[in-house]
């Protein structure tokens, strides 16, 4: 896990910022320079909605080295309120409680943890609320 | 004879599973070696190679063709083609339509891939999750495993297919594959079996998946001016229809989580370039790499309705010499899954079946073949017909 990488992901993945075109009116997610639909360059940053619902989801039991410090963990698909979807985990939660269309919450939390003595990485995941 | 066809001329395949003897290089020299004394060719004929792998050489020399070709005494142009899972194909349609433009009149194509040198230290799982989208799946927590257990979650609520329906798919591939020399597993597995064994990713059970490993297939293309001027090469399998599409890579980017709508338009493309359409495949080599995808497949190319594969296959309608004999060679699941080596595994497959030569996993009417191989949960499609050997020695 390379720090520049995370250093140039901060935005996205610490404060959920995309795109929001002042042209077409599309939002979207993560932040670019341009609009993803209409390419125009006349846009805004967005801030994710911080709420949305399950829409699909599953437990990892088998995860990368990386996610071991969570595993096992439940990862779902989650559309939020302004209707982007992202892939998120679920936290405390078992998974047998949980169900589709549950209401979730974005939180931040660490997110995988590169060996004892490399770098944490956190972003955003998901708690129902 | 239609002049701007391009034929399939043989094959070479290395045996599937974990060889840690064995490089990658000297895994794709076999596989093209053996490929050159199957199509009965002499090695000076061919013009270029490509290609297909997803990782192997990347911790040594990623230029894999340069050093394979070295390996077997040749001197001719190479390139590496980079489609994930799906590599092999993409590397196939690259030489297919380098013929087509005239290029060039004979071509190799290597699919490799030697994935038991990274299952240390977790690198698999990030060769894994290169599959996905690797900053916004993979980096949150999702592995490939994952995104199909999803998937198949979908297709169970919105067609209630079963777990039973599921089991049937990799159980009906082990069958078959048991008479695969070159499959990695090569026995039986009772449905039984799958239903009781542990979830990894519910409802994804623990002998669901396919198995990465080890191995390389190749195969020689040539154009139809490069047959009439050899006139004693004894395999003439035409490509009928090839077709490529994409899809997000990220599930969280879809429309529908029943369909990989990939596949569907990968196989218009084929089928409108074949005129043919699904009802005339008599065989398929799917990328049955969880049981979902085998259904999935199977939806999408048309042999079965849209929610109704689950339960053809559990009624065996894709057995051997069935309504459509799906994956006679075992699939991904008993044959293994070396990435790159696994869409050229499928055509050299259909080969095997053209000309009869399967044995006891020989399907009775092979008059038209179809292959599928698909990155990830469907970023890319990749689908080629095939049709009869034209002329039988």
């Amino acid at each position: 896990m390379e720090s520049p990488k995370i250093w140039r992901e901060r935005r996205e993945r610490y404060l959920g910022i995309g795109n929001n075109c002042l042209d077409c009116k599309e939002k979207s997610f993560p932040r670019s320079d341009y609009c993803l639909k209409c390419s125009s360059k006349n846009i805004e940053e967005y801030k994710l909605a911080r709420t949305g619902k399950i829409i699909q989801f599953t437990q990892v039991t088998q995860s990368a080295q990386e996610h071991i410090i969570c595993s096992p963990f439940i990862i779902s698909l989650i559309e939020l309120d302004d209707g982007i979807q992202v892939t998120g985990q679920i936290v405390d939660h078992n998974y047998d409680d949980i169900k589709e269309g549950m209401k979730v919450r974005m939180i931040f939390r660490v997110l995988s943890k590169d060996g004892e003595e490399g770098l944490v990485k956190y972003g955003f995941k998901f708690e129902p609320y | 004879m239609s002049s701007n066809k391009v034929y399939v001329i043989g094959y070479g395949l290395t045996k599937f599973g974990e060889l840690y003897n064995r490089g990658p290089i000297s895994l794709a020299a076999q596989a093209l070696t053996d490929a050159i004394t199957n199509s009965q060719i002499d090695k000076n004929q061919i013009q270029t190679a490509f290609f297909g792998s997803l990782v192997s050489g990347s911790n040594s020399q990623p230029s894999i063709g340069t050093s394979c070709i070295r390996n077997c005494n040749l001197n001719i142009p190479t390139s590496r083609i980079e489609a994930g899972n799906a590599s092999g194909a993409a590397a196939f349609y690259q030489a297919y339509l380098s013929i087509l433009s005239g290029a060039y009149k004979c071509i190799a194509v290597v699919g490799v891939e030697k994935l038991s040198d990274y299952v240390k230290s977790g690198i698999i799982e990030r060769i894994l999750g290169s599959t996905i989208d690797y900053q916004w799946e993979f980096e949150m927590g999702a592995t490939l495993t994952s995104l199909y257990a999803i998937l198949t979650k979908a297709h169970m609520k919105e067609f209630g297919t079963t777990l039973e329906q599921l089991a049937s798919v990799p159980a009906k591939n082990h069958k078959n594959g048991v008479h695969n020399p070159q499959a990695q597993f090569r026995r039986e597995i009772s449905i039984e079996n799958f239903l009781k064994a542990k979830r990894i990713s519910d409802p994804i059970g623990r002998f669901d998946p396919a198995t990465y490993c080890d191995g390389a297939a190749a195969v020689i293309l040539a154009s139809a001016k490069f047959i009439e001027d050899n006139s004693n090469i004894p395999t003439q399998v035409p490509i009928l229809g090839s077709g490529q599409a994409s899809e997000s890579i990220a599930l969280h980017h879809r429309d529908s989580l029943t369909t990989i709508s990939s596949s569907v338009k990968a196989a218009n493309i084929a089928f409108s370039e074949a005129k043919l359409s699904a009802k005339d495949i008599n065989f398929a080599e799917v990328h049955d790499s969880y049981p979902i995808g085998e259904i999935l497949a199977i939806e999408d190319l048309g042999f079965f309705a849209k929610g109704k594969g689950g339960k053809a296959s559990q009624e065996g309608l894709t057995e051997l010499n069935a309504e459509i004999s799906v994956n006679p060679s075992g699939g991904l699941k008993s044959r293994g899954d070396p990435f790159g080596a696994t869409g050229i595994a499928q055509i050299a497959e259909v080969v095997e079946q053209m000309r009869g030569s399967a044995g006891q996993r020989q399907v009775s009417d092979n008059s038209c073949g179809l292959t599928q191989n698909v990155l990830g949960t469907g970023a890319m499609s990749y689908v080629n017909i095939f049709g009869k050997d034209e002329v039988k020695k």
